[in-house]
């Protein structure tokens, strides 16, 4: 018989006897399991959340999501598509040995052989060791936003996976027993690992030699899933559990009228839009008021996209669906992301007068009946924004049908068409710069070039085409803010998509636990404070 | 006996290559596996690699053959979000849900029988009365509404027992069980509280007219004209007859039990197969979706064997039925 709580690595135990008599173990708990413990083997967030713990990107993301030295303490463009990065000295991994320019190097060439996450870090080449301090990565084409996406390049011990026989990926519809890397981790990150069952919880330790700042007092943390809201926050009033990632939007105003608990908010990197077909002849799921398929594409007329932009009132979807938990947009960014114009974000406005007015100026005064397909989850309150939506529109003589699906559905029908004229969608960026946005999302769409694929309704404009050209290729800075004042301005005018908020992220704590959260939903250990 | 145990085989076998078809037309009906592991920001050639990878572009007929050959080998395949082989984690999950549904199987029986039986036997009592209208509310109270109303009694009010997890666990061979463990039982009660509720109420009714019906029998009355006490004519000679039909219907009754425990394991986070499942359809994640239904069909074309077994141990004129029709 064995206990699996006594289970632990050589190195856990070890760092564990070091840790002093009074130790602070935080147990948090969040919506889903990790699912592995492979950095590279998977792009979940959550998942990606919890192995960052234990794991160091290349470049370091600071609790404002802005780019700061982690593993690499500088980096500089070569030219000739090549990005040098220094390598800190040091730097030791959980088991003792040194991390080496040799090992970042090996780690962005098996991120890059899985060739799943190719879109999360564009096309790199190569990746060499200079020399013991120097890391060269070679991209196929100019990338000025390269140093971004190494944030979220996770560094691994060669040696370690080697003697462990995972040098690489464990692989997805491959026969056989379980990848090592999956329940086991060596990194050098603030913490590490000390137990990980992907369906019940995942241990961690404080790493007493970590190179970089601790301002916290953790020395072990704990996080379980835990599926249920209600459950969730029961947890967190019974003292199971100190703090929830995610608690639900019906509960917050109660957690904070309950002594003992406080609840944190920070926008999330992630905006939710109502995107409309932009080139398509004829609209899908589309008629005329009497019930008629419509013969033209009314989303194509620029005083139809305004007249949306007009009806919707994104303040009150905020107020009243979201419960004031979420901020309105208005361009196709948000703060945190590389590219965002403070200035330009202003929002339409509500005036379902100017949205009448338009409509009949547009040929359809007595507006037209379409379908708004809904993702029923994966983001909050999809549902009730969707029906909010229809309401107001309706207001002004256009009658949406909302046609609720579930993610997997949903997903198909944009990866597999897309066949959707109008929808809801979250619009992030893989690499939290504003450049993915206009080339993956407004991007007039052409799949074989890989342009725009995530331009789901077929949006076009020539100036943000250009600015999506122009973007990737230019270093200079000055040059680059010019490209994104001019492709967001024209992304508004045209209305490539009604933006609506970004919703928040929203974790409860006890009153002793302070717990800075950062943009990406990260819960950052080294920087959580537990008192008396 | 054995021409039954056959039959019942066969049929058996039947059923869950049924199954294996449907569940395997299903899980294509479910969504877009590539899209649900890549995102859906992912580039056409990342996603054309990978549904090569999963053979997804071949003809179902062919991907079904080999799904079913490596089914009967013990082999399905390697969870596509969990990346670990689906056998092992259908394995690791069993016992959990095993025991959460026995153990409601059990609570039900010990809670669901006395009441039956009183309700029967004191019948024009107002308890009894009570009892049977309470029952109702019983029966459709929904197990995640029960399961929320226990957490916020027994863990935010009370404190007395968790309100997720399985508490610590002890492994016996590759059986790991919280049963001996003072926190693996104290969260195994509501759990298999919360599941047992609406089945105590079912019990019980079942129960009560049953062993009205038997106590209106010529031998429950000659027994009490031979001046037998009360109490021994209520537990050993009406008791013991009404316990045939209590047995199929335990039977039936534990299927249920292990497929309502997706609920009470979704709400009190239960690491069983019904978590398990649950994930599994949010991700797309087919060979575990695929896996649990086999598994599902598997295991209640089992009871339903075991049960026939028993009826037929039970009732000897049933031997004679099947043994007739069968030849």
């Amino acid at each position: 018989m064995l206990k699996h709580t006594i289970m632990a690595t050589a190195t856990a135990v070890a760092l564990a006897m070091a840790a002093p008599a009074s130790a602070e173990t935080l147990r948090f708990a969040g919506t889903t399991p990790a699912l592995t413990m492979d950095p590279h083997a998977t792009n979940d967030f959550v998942t990606t959340a919890i192995f960052r713990q234990v794991y160091d990107s290349v470049v370091g993301l600071s609790l404002d999501m802005e780019l700061v030295p982690s593993i690499a303490t500088s980096w500089e463009y070569l030219g000739d598509n090549t990005w040098r990065f220094h390598i800190r000295e040091g730097v030791t991994f959980h088991d003792g040995t040194p991390l080496t320019a040799e090992d970042v190097a090996f780690s962005i060439m098996r991120q890059k052989d899985s060739r799943f996450y190719t879109s999360l870090f564009g096309d790199v080449a190569e990746a060499t060791a200079v020399d013991d301090q120097t890391v060269d990565v070679v991209s196929n084409n100019p990338d000025p936003i390269l140093p971004r996406k190494m944030s979220r390049m996770f560094v691994m011990s060669r040696a370690w996976l080697e003697a462990n026989d995972s040098l690489e990926i464990p692989d997805l519809g491959a026969e056989g027993a379980e990848g090592f890397t999956v329940r086991n981790a060596n990194g050098t990150g603030p913490m590490a690992l000390t137990e990980h069952d992907p369906s019940v919880r995942t241990s961690f330790v404080r790493n007493e030699d970590y190179w970089g700042d601790f301002p916290g007092n953790v020395d072990e943390a704990v996080y379980s899933p835990i599926g249920s809201g209600p459950t969730r926050v029961a947890a967190l009033l019974s003292g199971e559990v100190q703090l929830i990632i995610d608690l639900p939007l019906q509960d917050v105003e109660r957690l904070e009228n309950t002594d003992g608990f406080h609840v944190e908010q920070e926008p999330q990197l992630l905006f939710m839009q109502l995107e409309m077909d932009g080139t398509r002849d004829v609209a899908l799921d589309t008629w005329t008021n009497d019930g008629e398929p419509i013969t033209d594409n009314p989303f194509r007329d620029v005083r139809v996209r305004q007249a949306i932009a007009h009806a919707v009132d994104a303040d009150l979807i905020v107020d009243r669906v979201m419960r004031g938990d979420a901020r309105v947009v208005g361009i196709p960014s948000v703060p945190g992301f590389g590219g965002y114009q403070a200035d330009l974000d202003q929002p339409w406005g509500y005036d379902a007068d100017a949205a009448r007015a338009l409509l009949a100026e547009a040929g359809y005064p007595d507006g037209f009946i379409t379908q708004l397909n809904c993702p029923l989850e994966r983001y909050v309150n999809t549902e009730e924004i969707c029906r909010a939506v229809a309401g107001m529109l309706d207001r002004v003589g256009i009658e949406v049908r909302v046609n609720g699906m579930v993610w997997p559905e949903f997903a198909r029908m944009l990866v597999n068409g897309p066949t959707s004229s109008f929808h809801l969608i979250g619009n992030g960026a893989n690499s939290f710069d504003s450049q993915d946005t206009f080339t993956a999302t407004m991007m007039t769409r052409d799949a074989d070039a890989n342009e725009g694929f995530f331009n789901w309704a077929l949006y076009s404009n020539e100036t943000v085409d250009q600015v999506s050209r122009e973007l990737p290729v230019t270093f200079d800075e000055a040059r680059r803010e010019e490209l994104y004042r001019m492709g967001m301005e024209a992304a508004r005018d045209t209305i490539s998509a009604v933006y609506l908020h970004q919703p928040m992220i929203t974790w409860g704590m006890q009153d002793t636990v302070e717990a800075p959260i950062r943009g990406d939903a990260t819960l950052t250990l080294q920087n959580v404070t537990i008192g008396e | 006996m054995l021409s039954i145990l056959v039959q019942r085989s066969l049929h058996a076998v039947l059923v869950i290559l049924v199954v294996s078809v449907l569940a395997f037309l299903l899980t294509s009906l479910v969504g877009d596996p590539v899209a649900s592991i890549l995102g859906i920001q992912a580039t056409p050639e990342d996603r054309a690699i990978l549904a090569e990878r999963l053979r997804l572009d071949e003809p179902w007929v062919v991907r079904y053959l080999s799904f079913l050959g490596g089914a009967i080998q013990g082999e399905f395949g390697i969870s596509y979000s969990a990346q670990r082989p689906v056998g092992d984690l259908l394995l690791e999950r069993i016992p959990a849900t095993m025991e959460l549904a026995f153990s409601a199987l059990i609570l039900s029986l010990a809670i669901g029988i006395p009441l039956g039986v009183f309700a029967a036997v004191y019948r024009d009592s107002w308890v009894s009365s009570a009892l049977m209208v309470g029952s109702i509310v019983g029966v459709s109270l929904p197990t995640f509404v029960v399961g929320i109303l226990l957490i916020f009694l027994f863990s935010v009010h009370l404190g007395w027992l968790p309100s997720f997890g399985r508490g610590e666990t002890v492994d016996i061979g590759w059986w790991s069980t919280g049963l001996l463990t003072w926190s693996g039982l104290k969260a195994l009660i509501m759990p298999a509280l919360s599941l047992a509720i609406s089945q105590v109420a079912l019990i019980a009714r079942l129960v009560r007219a049953e062993m009205l019906e038997v106590l209106q029998t010529d031998y429950v009355r000659f027994a009490r004209a031979r001046g037998l006490a009360p109490r021994k004519i209520n537990l050993s000679h009406a008791l013991r007859n009404t316990l045939i039909p209590i047995i199929t219907v335990s039977g039936i009754q534990l299927g249920f039990l292990v497929a309502f425990a997706i609920v009470a394991e979704a709400v009190f986070q239960w690491p069983g197969l019904g978590l398990l499942f649950l994930q599994a359809l949010g991700n797309t994640d087919l060979p575990v979706i695929a896996a649990f239904l086999m598994l599902a069909a598997f295991f209640f074309s089992a009871i339903n064997i075991v049960v026939d077994m028993l009826y037929a141990v039970a009732d000897p004129r049933l031997r004679v039925k099947v043994a007739l029709g069968s030849t």
